[in-house]
């Protein structure tokens, strides 16, 4: 079974990814984040915080969740279907060690199931489970993922974008400079963390790789 | 929804491959298996938990989830036991329904009247005594605390930390429902008998 076709040609081109580094507290950098996300420019955004207790994460989704959204942004929590669903968010975003999209969905068919992938044999697992989109990286050279080893490169994601029919988010040191580059190997869209950390520059951000993401 | 007292419930070790001690803690009548592993991926994590509930069911015995939700909807697994950092009672009971289990970690009388109040169905009450399998801030907790819980309490307390073969049956004698054992059982020679002994021990403290 593949992907909600209606769904996912719909999905926003540009993906938010949380910092990572949210603490239990009611000023966050992810809160700050969504309110000043422009109205104009629908987003997907990921809540991935591997630091906060299932608690706190859970208030984090809820607080996240009553923030007026772009019209079509889509908010996802990592991993845990648990979460999204009691913050009533949109979607999960699956590693590639997660329980499967397959078995997630007969918990909770409306939510969008998308899934990280590092290889072919990644991507074969995750389209048999039916996932919406794919995130794949690191494209560029970042630094949270220097001890990975070298970058995947721009030619693997054109390699990647061939081999499937479902959008593929780039990810990994993108910028408003390299996310044209990103697009012209089939990339259906980009994500980032640390490029949104500036909220004084967001709303700018946002609308210069828009101008690069029209495919 | 939990077994008829006095039960033994067993905690998967971190170290140690909960599928094989789960066959051997139910061989020796181990009533509850709880799976807790914080390091495993959700995808280990739900193999292990329909092979758990699998074997469980096999032993007429209950599976019960540490935190993940999640793993314990997808795995149709009895229940998930909620520590004070993990879910809300009041979200998870939304998410499971009234038929599974949710039990409650209470390291205070507090604590534990409080998740009576939510809506759990068992409180797990520790650590009773000192224990070297989870890295403690506060002090054992002493089974007279224990009693003053189970005086107060109408859910079943299941007794935890420290728990061993010499002091089960205090337990039992002082109000709880039930122990829970993690090395007392994985690191045993024999973890079957083990299980059984200490199934014997809070058997015979009823009469």
């Amino acid at each position: 079974m593949n992907g909600n076709r209606t769904k996912n040609n719909h999905l926003p081109r540009l993906y938010l990814i949380s910092s990572g580094e949210e603490m239990a507290g009611s000023d966050t950098l992810l809160l700050n984040q969504l309110a000043l996300l422009p109205r104009s420019h629908p987003c997907m955004v990921q809540i991935r915080e591997k630091k906060l207790s299932t608690k706190e994460l859970l208030t984090l989704a809820l607080k996240a969740r009553k923030i007026e959204l772009p019209e079509g942004t889509f908010l996802l929590m990592n991993e845990r279907v648990d979460l999204a669903l009691a913050a009533s968010l949109d979607g999960v975003h699956l590693p590639e060690n997660a329980c499967s999209a397959k078995v997630l969905r007969t918990l909770a068919p409306k939510l969008i199931y998308g899934c990280s992938v590092h290889s072919p044999s990644a991507l074969r697992v995750a389209e048999e489970a039916g996932a919406d989109y794919l995130l794949f990286g690191p494209v560029f050279d970042t630094p949270s993922k220097r001890i990975y080893g070298a970058p995947q490169g721009l030619e693997k994601l054109g390699a990647l974008c061939r081999a499937t029919s479902l959008p593929v988010f780039a990810l990994g040191g993108i910028t408003q400079k390299n996310a044209a580059l990103c697009m012209t190997k089939g990339a259906y869209g980009i994500a980032a963390l640390s490029l949104f950390r500036d909220t004084a520059r967001l709303a700018d951000t946002i609308e210069e790789l828009y101008l690069q993401l029209n495919p | 929804m939990t077994p008829s007292s006095p039960f033994l419930c067993v905690i998967t070790d971190e170290a140690l491959c909960p599928l094989s001690l789960a066959e051997k803690a139910l061989k020796g009548g181990a009533t509850m298996i709880q799976l807790r592993h914080k390091q495993a991926s959700g995808s280990q994590l739900f193999l292990w938990a329909v092979e758990i509930r699998k074997l469980c069911q096999k032993h007429q015995a209950i599976c019960i989830i540490n935190d993940r939700v999640d793993i314990a909807m997808a795995s149709q697994a009895d229940g998930v036991h909620l520590g004070q950092q993990d879910m809300p009672i009041d979200a998870a009971r939304k998410l499971l329904g009234k038929h599974r289990i949710i039990g409650v970690s209470a390291s205070s009388v507090k604590e534990a009247v409080q998740a009576e109040k939510d809506g759990a169905d068992y409180i797990g009450f520790g650590h009773i005594f000192p224990t070297s399998s989870k890295e403690k801030d506060y002090s054992p907790l002493g089974a007279e605390t224990l009693r003053q819980a189970a005086a107060l309490l109408s859910l079943p307390i299941v007794a935890i930390g420290g728990i061993s073969l010499e002091n089960a049956a205090l337990l039992i004698s002082s109000g709880a429902s039930a122990v829970a054992v993690i090395s007392a059982v994985s690191r045993a020679p024999d973890p079957t008998f083990a299980a059984h002994k200490l199934l014997c021990a809070i058997n015979k403290s009823r009469s």
